[in-house]
């Protein structure tokens, strides 16, 4: 079967955040970097998310944060607590939850226990992804390159979601998929609860009531724009939207196995948050 | 086991400025920077952590203690200048780091310093992680 290279994200990119790095004149980054090349499409007009046949590269890992209103961030931390309020319009319970978790510098964070970066998580998380587009069987495999190095599976021939007893709660739930011209929709649903379903802030909840729309597109060569609206009652008062770009590294994936050598697990004792 | 030592341990309690608290930060703390000298024992070149270990003498008791450094993903060293085999088993190396929160003798390596050169650790502390 021929398989085609769609997307791919991964590898390791130093997270300049805000407050400790130092300043770079915007005219001096857009003189740094040169322009990008345009879109690359397949023969057929569909977007190619991966590299041109016969080169190389893949998508880095995504610097983005969960938020619905972009706030000065500290790695995974909020540099000024007041903020959370601009992250998502929390249920109680959810923002107490999510505070405990920042407060406690993301110990208990299931990722460093090899657990799969589910949801939004997947666009980033160091080492990033690669999909894999399979218009012949009609499916698209999103690969981690992180993490446990797993991969989801998105459904592009119509069909729909599970329902009642048929519904099988898992890390990377259900997802279909179709195309709005060089942007690729994703509907997921039937997640479990056993993640943390981004990287930054740390700590965003959410329950099996999660409901996913994803919108990836490539707006130039070196660019991955990902949009993901949350629509979930039981952990948020009504559906939020984030979005940010991950750029396109000319590095290969390499083989990242957090299971290797693993030895955060007696390490994660929590410790004090900006 | 008998272990050749000539080693140095300096380790600096001082508090830091205000580096950033990544999620690194639940398992090294940043007020607790360290110097370590030491001769490498073991070399884990492995994700999702490269480790590497060395042991250090404290000159003031005579006693030697083994010491766990972390580093980043092998990946992430290679961008760095790094090889699989940078360091080797008896290796003299002195490394710039952070001290873990649960007491142990683990640190978080930032750079480490060999035969007159430094190479960054691709420490999470600098990869926002």
């Amino acid at each position: 079967m021929r398989t085609r290279i769609v997307f791919g994200v991964a590898a390791v990119v130093a997270v300049v955040v805000a407050g400790i790095s130092a300043p770079v004149p915007a005219a001096a980054q857009r003189a740094a970097k040169a322009p990008s090349a345009p879109t690359p499409h397949w023969p057929d007009g569909r977007v190619n998310f991966g590299p041109l046949p016969g080169g190389k590269g893949h998508w880095n890992t995504g610097v983005g944060n969960l938020s619905e209103t972009p706030i000065k961030m500290n790695g995974a931390f909020l540099v000024d607590p007041k903020d959370i309020d601009k992250v998502a319009p929390f249920q109680p319970w959810a923002k107490a939850l999510v505070q405990y978790r920042l407060d406690t510098a993301g110990r208990d964070d299931p990722h460093p226990r090899c657990i799969p970066p589910a949801g939004p998580r997947q666009f980033n998380t160091p080492y990033g992804l690669e999909i894999v587009d399979q218009p012949e069987v009609k499916r698209v495999l999103v690969l981690s390159g992180g993490g446990s190095r797993s991969w989801r599976v998105i459904y592009m021939d119509g069909r729909p979601h599970p329902t009642g007893d048929d519904v099988n709660p898992t890390y990377y739930g259900h997802s279909v998929g179709h195309w709005e011209k060089d942007t690729l929709v994703v509907d997921t649903t039937g997640f479990n609860e056993r993640f943390w379903m981004t990287r930054r802030p740390t700590g965003m909840v959410h329950t099996d009531m999660l409901h996913l729309i994803e919108h990836i597109s490539r707006p130039d060569f070196d660019t991955l724009h990902y949009e993901v609206t949350i629509d979930d009652p039981g952990a948020y008062t009504r559906p939020w939207t984030a979005s940010w770009n991950v750029p396109w590294t000319t590095d290969e994936v390499e083989e990242y196995f957090c299971q290797d050598n693993n030895k955060d697990t007696g390490q994660l004792v929590g410790g004090d948050t900006p | 086991m008998r272990f050749r030592f000539i080693l140095t341990l300096s380790v600096l309690l001082t508090a830091s400025s205000a580096l950033a608290h990544h999620s690194f930060s639940p398992e090294y703390d940043s007020n607790k920077p360290v110097t370590l000298k030491g001769l490498v024992t073991k070399v884990e070149w492995q994700n999702p952590h490269a480790y590497f270990y060395i042991n250090v003498k404290d000159e003031a008791t005579g006693a030697v203690t083994n010491w766990a450094l972390e580093m980043g993903a092998p990946s992430g060293l290679q961008r760095q200048g790094w090889t699989r085999n940078t360091l080797q088993v008896g290796d003299l190396v002195t490394v710039e780091g952070t001290r873990a929160r649960n007491g142990t003798n683990l640190a978080n390596a930032r750079n480490v310093l060999k035969d007159g050169k430094k190479l960054g650790a691709a420490s999470s502390e600098t990869q926002g992680n």
